[in-house]
């Protein structure tokens, strides 16, 4: 289903940057970065507009509380989809599907949904890790191995 | 289109430009002529966008138009040799005007009418036959000078007019005139409109004409026609501003395109045109505000024509040509947006020039593979000479349709010829443009990162085109922004990039910053080879050239080798690295070992370093700078005295740095503002790697807390866990002073307390410029002691605070004893603050000001309670008095204080509508009482209210208290006064008063006598009537009416004789006010309060 999975720290910086297929070569990791990166802009722009007020009275903090997590499709290019999760701390989850292979292109909504929704239940085993430090990067080979099992389970 | 740079896949300018009506005037001489110059001026001048859509044109007398091609009457045999023809548009938009204006000067009452009329009749004759076959329109304007005709010429002018339009052959509707002289802007203004009426007319005729020709096409030999009669219907209207018409045509004329057959000879031709007309659709779109189908119009024109290639050697062409496409439909939706458009972050022109970018960087792709062989332009004749009738058509075969080359060599020819201006064409230029352009869209709809990638492209092609300097600046800007995010892998791919152009243009400072950034853990390098690098920054520090970058254009490394040798001796010698912000290996923890030092200590800082690069790093000098409100002081670290430091790899190294603190710093901070390595050689060149800490930089972003759960090795001093210091604070040197205070607390409020305390001088050694500073601490339950307490060295008199005692040199274990007086209206604890300072020599230090702070505190207590309760002559407990009638006032002290208090003297100082009953003022019942804690003491003062004030007074007078400690045999008395509270005050017309004896012997007659007296200035007339009891028996009037006559007074008398002994009711007179009897109440209750309750009788005893 997806090709790039990652997750972004609340600065911004990545913790995780999974990706599978046969696109091991560095190029294909730049591009992947990058694209993962970008993705940043309409997740920010996302943020900021769905609670325009972050200072704001103790309704909108309500509101923006009860937010669905799931952001949705943020943007796409010729050969990408992009979908964005935030968590209420701010990580902010993303799942890249590939517009050109058949699985990645006909996917639903409510698939991406439910993967988004798995690796935020991963995410948060891995940092339950006493050992795993707020903020470092996600090493954690188990981790790694499920987050690549939910991008392949749905193929 | 002046923004972009020129290619050939370029639109052509009357593609680009709005079309609009052109009207052509003649007879107008704007050279010599001023009233036609400022006519034309008038039509030709500011033409904003407010005005009609057209556009005038000067005709002169010489102006030539097209020749008209006869016209066919059958499309049978005629066979289109291509789709648009080039000159058609440039005909309509300049050369066959829409309506020609004829301007003639004359005057309705003109002397020379005959002559004139003639004269402008053959004029509009010879612009006839110049248009001849055009269905040109033609107007007339006279140009009258004189303002308005006098009402008499009304019915010439008509005349006139009529005569002229029959001499001109035009319609009546087709005259103007246009008078010269004031509001000529408006006249223009309305003629211009006409004109354009006439205009839209004309082009509608014109598309009439086209329509017509459908009829005759068919599909299988015209498909081109069908193409261009809807072209040519769109621009007719868009000619005529009727854009929804000619989106209508321009759809036909796109679809019918769509149809044609499409092989190699005729693609470019096809694309071409196809490209011009998805233009003017996008644009109209635009126009009509449909940004959303210009959008899809772009979307399906691009996937329609994305897999015609055409021929495989002329790919680039391709690439080049939807590149265009995109960066053409990003100027418009620029252009939208401008005219007021929203975009979005998600929707906005910046996509679109990315594309146009990103098909340039095929196009050079497909050039590079194609066009390796092109070396050399083909010889002439060149296949790329020759004029084109038709657009995009190829000049080496114009005009044919044919599938097949007529003639392979030729075609062989210009493809080699196409392909070497292709290999000479500066891609990288119009790439950047193409960045340039997006980048600075992302910018506008917030989208930062997406810039940075852009612009990293951006340098990647200025690196491409040998431009490395601009590409360095571009790529260090953005290292930046990718470092504080922590993509690392993006910021190692730009850093590789950046240490590529920082070596080829060899700047030195950049070179070996990046270079040590470079050995950083968190960049990757190509082929993980970072000895590499290491070996390179060791090279520069010793003058030589570095080793080249992997992977670098092979053409600009000689020149870059070059460059290295004259600058490698040159300037920058010294490098100062500011490495706090980048990534480096170096990794350090300053750490001060306390957060705060006292004058007389030591300052430590620990000093962590670790090298996370594998390698032996020689630093020739390593210092801390630390600065303090004071001074900035450099510290050099050292390892066993050696001023050099060697640092290995992965490996932790610790330095203890020692110094002492400036006296002056004193109650300040001091803070490591950076540590600096040196890197140095015996040569000229050193780095210095400067760790500065910003003050507004957070440290780490981890909880200090959580270092704790990492697994640092010990041998590395656990350097993971560190928290580093930076700051800590310099305080004053402990003072071995020590203090004894004695006093008889609780103090009493209003006194003057005495405090006497005893300072001794523990210090080993004497010391000098001792001084006493005493002064009051506030406290949440005391706030502004000092408004309210005295402090004083003398007693009863207070001094301004604080106090300061000036003690002088005080030996080894010397003592000074001092007392101090206080004196407070409040009762609260009071804190006095004892500050000792003075000036110590200490053998490390000379002239150490030290100082210490002592309190003490005094708890201040009530020393007695005043109540007061008011009595009747007779002790009976009273709530009212009345004018004149005397009472007693009983204050009762109740002693609260500890120590025991003597009483010297009290008194009632009473308000104005009271006075003392007594003449003298009476002494005191309690004067020189000793008391007691707990006693009470009950003190009483006849008085009586002098007149009933308007309002009733709240106190009846201060009771002051002089006292003072019963101990205390000499100091001062205090004197406290309290206010008692006030009793009201009724009048009596009369009143009362009745003699009678306390005590009656069984049977025994005793007078009672009852005396009257009024008190008003009027006779009061009272009815009486005595109660009678069982208890006696009486003599008198038992009911009677007296009249009390003004300041007079009655005298009642009775005779009365007890029946029964001990406690007995006498009988008592009831009183009640003849006439007005307002005062009855008061008169009742004078009486009630005028007779004895009870009398006690005693038994008579029988001798």
């Amino acid at each position: 289903m997806a090709v790039c999975v990652a997750v972004i720290g609340k600065d911004n910086s990545p913790l995780y940057i999974g990706g599978i297929g046969n696109d091991t070569s560095s190029d294909n990791e730049l591009s992947r970065q990058w694209l993962v990166h970008t993705a940043l802009d309409a997740l920010e722009e996302r943020l900021t507009t769905a609670n325009p007020n972050n200072s704001g009275t103790n309704t909108t903090t309500a509101r923006t509380d009860l937010r669905d997590l799931y952001l949705g499709l943020l943007f796409s290019t010729d050969t990408h989809k992009i979908y964005g999760y935030v968590t209420n701390t701010r990580i902010k989850l993303v799942l890249v599907t590939s517009s050109t292979s058949p699985s990645g292109s006909n996917i639903r909504d409510a698939e991406v949904r439910t993967a988004l929704r798995r690796l935020h239940a991963l995410y948060a085993d891995a940092i339950c890790n006493p050992f795993h430090l707020p903020g470092d990067q996600i090493t954690s080979p188990k981790f790694d191995k499920q987050v690549k099992n939910i991008m392949l389970n749905n193929v | 289109m002046a923004t972009q740079p020129n290619d050939y896949t370029e639109f052509p300018t009357e593609i680009i430009l709005k079309p609009l009506a052109l009207i052509g005037l003649s007879g107008l001489d704007a050279v010599n002529n001023a009233v036609h110059k400022e006519i034309w001026d008038a039509f030709a001048n500011n033409r904003r966008a407010d005005r009609t859509p057209v556009r005038f044109k000067l005709l002169n007398n010489t102006f030539e138009f097209p020749v008209v091609k006869p016209k066919r009457n059958s499309y049978e045999w005629y066979i289109p040799k291509g789709i648009l023809k080039k000159n058609w548009i440039h005909k309509r938009v300049s050369l066959i005007p829409a309506v020609i204006v004829i301007f003639y000067d004359m005057d309705w009452n003109d002397t020379q009418w005959n002559e004139k009329i003639i004269e402008c009749a053959s004029k509009v004759q010879s612009i006839r036959a110049a248009v001849e076959g055009h269905a040109t329109r033609v107007a007339v304007v006279v140009i009258q000078s004189r303002q308005s005709p006098p009402p008499s010429e009304y019915m010439l002018g008509a005349e006139r007019a009529q005569a002229l339009c029959a001499a001109c052959e035009i319609q009546s509707k087709s005259l103007f005139v246009l008078p010269h002289g004031d509001h000529l802007m408006g006249y223009i203004v309305r003629l211009e409109n006409a004109f354009y009426d006439i205009a839209q007319n004309y082009y509608h005729h014109e598309a009439k004409n086209i329509k017509q020709h459908r009829d005759h096409l068919n599909k299988t030999t015209h498909q081109y026609l069908f193409v261009r009669h809807q072209f040519k219907l769109g621009y007719l209207n868009e000619l005529k501003q009727d854009i929804n018409t000619a989106h209508k045509h321009y759809v036909h004329a796109y679809n019918n395109l769509l149809e044609t057959r499409t092989v190699d000879t005729n693609l470019h031709e096809v694309r071409t045109v196809a490209g011009y007309i998805n233009y003017k659709l996008c644009k109209i779109l635009f126009a009509l505000n449909l940004p959303r189908d210009a959008i899809s119009q772009l979307k399906s024109h691009i996937e329609k024509y994305k897999s015609r290639v055409g021929s495989t050697d002329l790919l680039f062409e391709h690439y080049a040509w939807l590149a265009r496409q995109y960066s053409a439909f990003g100027e418009l939706f620029d252009e939208a947006i401008r005219a007021g458009l929203p975009a979005i972050q998600s929707q906005h022109p910046g996509f679109y020039y990315q594309h146009a970018a990103q098909f340039t960087v095929k196009r050079r792709q497909a050039m590079r593979s194609l066009c390796a062989e092109a070396l050399q332009y083909p010889p002439a004749p060149d296949p790329l000479d020759g004029i084109l009738e038709y657009y995009g058509q190829r000049p080496w075969r114009p005009g044919r349709l044919s599938a097949d080359p007529h003639d392979p060599q030729k075609e062989q020819a210009a493809i080699l010829a196409l392909q070497y201006n292709e290999r000479i064409f500066n891609h990288s230029t119009i790439i950047i443009s193409f960045l340039g352009s997006a980048i600075s869209q992302f910018k506008s709809f917030h989208s930062p990162r997406m810039r940075k990638q852009l612009v990293v492209e951006m340098a990647n092609e200025y690196f491409y085109s040998a431009d490395y300097g601009k590409a360095l600046t571009l790529l260090t800007h953005m290292l930046w922004d990718y470092r504080r995010e922590k993509w690392w892998y993006l910021a190692s791919h730009v850093l590789n990039r950046a240490l590529q152009c920082a070596y080829l243009a060899a700047k030195i400072q950049d070179y070996l910053q990046l270079s040590i950034e470079a050995l950083s853990k968190n960049i990757q390098v190509p082929n993980n080879d970072k000895d590499r690098i290491f070996r390179n920054i060791m090279s520069v520090i010793h003058l030589n050239i570095p080793a080249p970058e992997p992977d670098l254009p092979s053409s600009s490394q000689s020149k870059a080798v070059e460059l290295w040798q004259s600058m490698i001796e040159k300037e920058p010698l010294q490098v100062a690295v500011d490495m706090a912000n980048i990534s480096s290996f170096l990794e350090i923890k300053p750490k001060f070992k306390q957060m705060k030092y006292r004058m007389d200590e030591l300052i430590e800082v620990e000093l962590y370093v670790r090298l996370t690069y594998p390698a032996v790093l020689e630093v020739k000098k390593v210092y801390l700078t630390i600065s303090s409100q004071s001074e900035t002081i450099e510290i050099p670290v050292t390892d066993d005295i050696n001023q050099t430091i060697t640092l290995e790899g992965s490996k932790v190294k610790r330095f203890l740095c020692q110094f002492k603190p400036n006296p002056k710093d004193v109650g300040s901070d001091l803070q490591i503002k950076c540590v600096s390595f040196v890197l140095d050689s015996e040569r000229k060149r050193k780095i210095i790697l400067n760790f500065k800490t910003d003050d507004k930089k957070s440290e780490s972003i981890i909880h200090p807390e959580l270092l704790h759960f990492i697994m640092s090795p010990k041998s590395d001093y656990e350097f993971d866990c560190i928290v580093p210091l930076r700051v800590a604070s310099v305080t004053s040197r402990e003072c071995k002073w020590s203090i004894e205070v004695t006093n008889c607390s609780p103090a009493l409020q209003g006194e003057w307390f005495p405090t006497t305390f005893t300072v001794t001088n523990n210090e080993e050694i004497a010391v000098s410029s001792t001084k006493i500073a005493l002064s009051l601490l506030s406290s949440p339950e005391n706030p502004n002691p000092e408004s309210v307490t005295d402090l004083s060295l003398k007693e009863g008199e207070a001094q301004l605070q604080p106090l300061h005692i000036s003690v002088g040199n005080v030996n080894r274990s010397g003592t000074h004893t001092n007392t101090f007086y206080l004196k407070t209206n409040r009762t609260a604890t009071i804190t006095v603050q004892i500050r000792i300072s003075y000036i110590i020599d200490l053998p490390a230090i000379k002239k150490l000001e030290c100082m210490k702070d002592f309190t003490c505190k005094i708890t201040v207590i009530k020393p007695f309670e005043v109540t007061s309760a008011f009595v009747s002559t007779d002790f009976s407990p009273i709530s009212k008095c009345f004018v004149d009638d005397p009472f007693i006032v009983m204050p009762q002290i109740k002693i609260l204080s500890p120590w025991d208090l003597l009483i010297i003297d009290t008194e009632l100082e009473v308000v104005d509508s009271f006075k003392n009953t007594d003449k003298t003022k009476p002494i005191s019942c309690i004067r020189n009482l000793e008391v007691a804690e707990k006693n009470i003491a009950s003190d009483a003062i006849c008085i009586q209210a002098k007149y009933n004030p308007k309002d009733n007074p709240t106190r009846v007078g201060l009771y002051n208290i002089t006292w003072r400690r019963k101990s205390n045999l000499h100091g001062l008395c205090v004197m406290s006064s309290t206010a008692l509270s006030g009793l009201p005050i009724d009048q009596c017309p009369v009143s009362v008063k009745v003699d009678y004896p306390a005590v009656i012997e069984l049977l025994t007659s005793v007078p009672l006598k009852c005396i009257l007296k009024g008190n008003t200035n009027t006779p009061i007339r009272l009815s009486l009537v005595v109660k009678w009891t069982d208890d006696y028996i009486f003599s008198g009037y038992k009911k009677l009416s007296v009249m009390v006559p003004p300041k007079g007074q009655v005298e009642l008398k009775y005779n009365i004789r007890p029946l029964f002994a001990g406690n007995t009711m006498p009988p008592r007179i009831t009183a009640t006010v003849i006439g007005d009897n307002s005062s009855q109440d008061a008169v009742s209750e004078m009486f009630e309060k005028a007779f004895p309750e009870t009398i006690f009788v005693v038994p008579k005893y029988n001798n």
